[in-house]
């Protein structure tokens, strides 16, 4: 009996730790203060957020009035804050089938890859209406959120530009007031490179450098997709020249990531440099306003052109909630949703009507609206797949800027590349 | 025999959870990796056919591939010989009896209890030359030093290494230490009364009764490099180029990044192969070396 007893005993065990292998992965909830409504039957009204903004710190009062406006209880999972294992992350959940989380916060690359994979749910019938699409970035919509057969997949949470941020006390120090064109640029980044500092940062690693080395082929009046085309060569002949000729920024910056270059930024070691967003970590350091960093508009080469960015919400097919997730979409697509961005985590309204608003202001709506005004706005150049193309191009630029291959090779390596991807 | 045949049910019945979670954990993936390294699939286009060995062949020309097999040697066979060497000079230094000794031992085990990840990460300030601490150290002796290790080929690779070096030599120490203790006083009395000095008994006694300890460690040690991926993900995302992309990294980067998971399975099925034939070659030497 004894015996038995042991057995059923070490059986039980077993099950237990068979059992225990099966629980599920842990979400956030909302906050407490969830609207009386929104806490639904069998998870009707509750839907599940992969999002990128759990660590703002205005999160959570993002959180609560989203919750209150949309009449949906936002549970939320945090993304990965590296880029690598934020996009492999995504592409798992997406690529399994995994119907864990409902709506996703993807980036332009992300989107791109996605967008034919059958992976989304297409949005044009029950949130991006045609009153609120008129208001979106026409082209920016086209390319980046709209599949093949045309079904439109995700709802723009702003508007950002890889802007030229420049530090005005150098500026002063240069004896300039703006930068116009490439040779007020240039003089820019040479009167101020000297004792350890330059003119020019970037963000070169391999992944990233790819937004860098597409803006000045716009610049230069290149196309990205043609590197026969001698616009296209100049424009990295110029980011050659930079590293390599004139010295007027560093090499060493192909190892880093927009982190690595920010600080430096910041800590005045270079002029100016080429970012997203609306500046959070230059306030964060008291280095942000117009006599410190601040944002400009793009100087003009063969063109004045900026591209232009966003984080969208994505509706996961495998989504079992898609109901309430839709309600979700709809507040996020409505002004209130981004008032809500701009108000909480300094998002720029996607939406045009939503921009104009009285209760956006400031410098940033100033200067953008500039740049509105005077660039050629571009979505980003990318491929169906779109994170090996950027990493292969990043790979030829590396090897191009430390000279182990010529200019020629790299515009051969590139071109086929463009063509291996397409 | 009615009890035996009892007592072998309930054994097998104890062990089936086990089994049946190995099954599926590791039996399934491996034959669903050699599966799928026959197709091409790339999720993101939605491509899924039979293209039978295209993969194995593909693989081999492809410069990527050939340069993360290139570093993966070095790094095994760098790191691995810095285990050994200095591993066994630490175990020596943690060997001998002065105060202290206690918290020394304590102390060079804490790298080892980091994960691998915050330590690459941490990594990747430490080799920057403008806010590294390398390069700040470097420059107490030289103050005009600049370097950004990570931006060149043979530097970054060094650097991985080191990084490597420093988190797992300490555990390797402390399991040479465990084998050293095993070796009896009287061996190296007997050795001093016959007139053998330290480094006489070293080369004769020490190494000869640490080496099938060294041997057995390596093998875990090697297995534990050839699959390494971590370091370089969190570290150099396998840059400049693509000069620190280990071969594991590089498997990764096809399946999660990529999405093309029939190639990517194609060269897990190759380093699985590997990893099979340096196992089986390391403990047949391990076989023959016996004191």
């Amino acid at each position: 009996m004894k015996k038995w007893s042991s057995f059923f005993m070490a059986g039980s065990l077993s099950l237990a730790v068979l059992a225990a292998g099966c629980s599920g992965g842990g979400t956030n909830a909302g906050s407490a203060a969830n609207p009386t409504d929104a806490a639904g039957s069998g998870g009707k009204d509750e839907i599940t957020l992969y999002t990128i903004q759990s660590t703002n710190p205005n999160f959570q009062a993002w959180l609560d009035e989203a919750q209150e406006k949309s009449g949906v209880k936002i549970n939320w999972v945090a993304a990965p804050t590296d880029s690598d294992t934020r996009q492999q992350k995504v592409s798992t959940i997406l690529s399994s089938g995994d119907s864990s989380v409902d709506i996703l916060e993807v980036n332009d690359e992300m989107a791109t890859s996605f967008k034919n994979a059958g992976w989304l749910e297409p949005l044009q019938d029950t949130v991006l209406t045609e009153d609120i699409m008129e208001q979106l970035p026409q082209g920016y919509m086209k390319d980046m959120l709209t599949s093949a057969k045309g079904d439109v997949l995700g709802v723009p949470s702003y508007t950002g530009y890889l802007a030229l941020w420049v530090d005005q006390k150098k500026l002063d120090a240069a004896g300039m007031n703006s930068i116009e064109n490439k040779e007020d640029f240039i003089n820019f980044l040479k009167a101020t490179t000297k004792d350890g500092q330059y003119g020019y940062g970037g963000s070169w690693e391999k992944t990233y450098v790819f937004n860098e080395i597409a803006t000045f082929v716009n610049l230069f009046g290149g196309d990205y997709y043609d590197w026969t085309n001698g616009n296209s060569r100049e424009a990295v002949k110029f980011m050659y020249d930079m590293a390599n000729t004139w010295k007027v920024t560093p090499v060493d910056q192909i190892a880093d990531k927009y982190e690595q270059m920010n600080q430096k930024f910041i800590d005045g070691k270079y002029a100016s440099v080429f970012m997203w967003g609306t500046g959070t970590d230059y306030k964060q350091a008291n280095r942000y306003g117009p006599d410190q960093i601040h944002m400009v508009n793009m100087p003009e080469f063969a063109n004045r052109s900026i591209f232009t960015d966003s984080w969208s919400y994505v509706l996961n097919s495998a989504s079992k909630n898609k109901e309430a997730a839709i309600r979700f979409l709809k507040y996020a697509a409505s002004e209130d949703g981004e008032l809500n961005g701009w108000k909480n985590f300094d998002r720029y309204p996607a939406r045009a009507d939503v921009a104009a608003n009285e209760a956006v202001t400031g410098d940033i709506k100033e200067i953008y609206t500039e740049i509105q005004a005077t660039n050629e706005v571009r979505g980003r150049p990318m491929l169906p797949q779109t994170m090996e193309f950027i990493s292969e191009m990043g790979t030829l630029f590396q090897n191009y800027i430390q000279d182990k291959i010529t200019l020629d090779e790299f515009c051969v390596k590139a071109q086929e590349a463009v063509e291996r991807y397409q | 025999m009615y009890a035996s045949r009892k007592y072998l049910a309930i054994a097998w019945i104890l062990v089936l959870p086990a089994l049946i979670i190995r099954v599926f954990t590791t039996i399934y993936p491996i034959i669903e990796t050699f599966r799928i390294s026959l197709y091409e699939v790339k999720l993101l286009q939605g491509i899924r056919e039979f293209v039978g060995f295209d993969n194995f062949i593909q693989l081999f020309q492809d410069s990527k591939v050939i340069t993360s097999m290139g570093f993966t040697v070095i790094f095994v066979v760098g790191s691995m010989i810095g285990h050994i060497v200095l591993g066994i000079a630490l175990a020596l230094i943690l060997n001998m009896k002065f105060a202290g000794q206690k918290i020394l031992r304590t102390i060079v085990l804490l790298p080892w209890a980091m994960p691998m990840v915050v330590i690459a990460m941490a990594s990747k300030w430490a080799f920057n030359n403008d806010y590294g601490l390398i390069n700040d150290f470097v420059r107490w002796f030289n103050p005009d030093f600049n370097l950004d290790w990570l931006i060149h080929t043979n530097t970054a690779r060094f650097a991985v290494i080191a990084v490597d070096l420093w988190k797992d030599l300490p555990f390797f120490a402390i399991l040479v230490l465990a084998g050293l203790q095993f070796i009896s006083a009287e061996m190296y009395e007997a050795a001093k009364i016959d007139g053998a000095g330290p480094i006489r008994s070293f080369i004769s006694i020490t190494l000869p009764m640490l080496s099938r300890n060294i041997l057995v460690l390596s093998i875990f040690f090697t297995m534990w490099r050839i699959t390494s991926f971590d370091i370089v993900y969190a570290m150099t995302s396998g840059g400049p180029g693509e000069s620190t992309a280990l071969i594991a990294y590089r498997v990764t980067t096809e399946a999660f990044t990529n999405l093309n998971t029939g190639y990517a399975a194609s060269i897990a099925v190759v380093l699985f192969l590997v990893m099979a034939l340096l196992s089986w070659l390391s403990m047949s030497a391990a076989k023959r070396v016996d004191y």
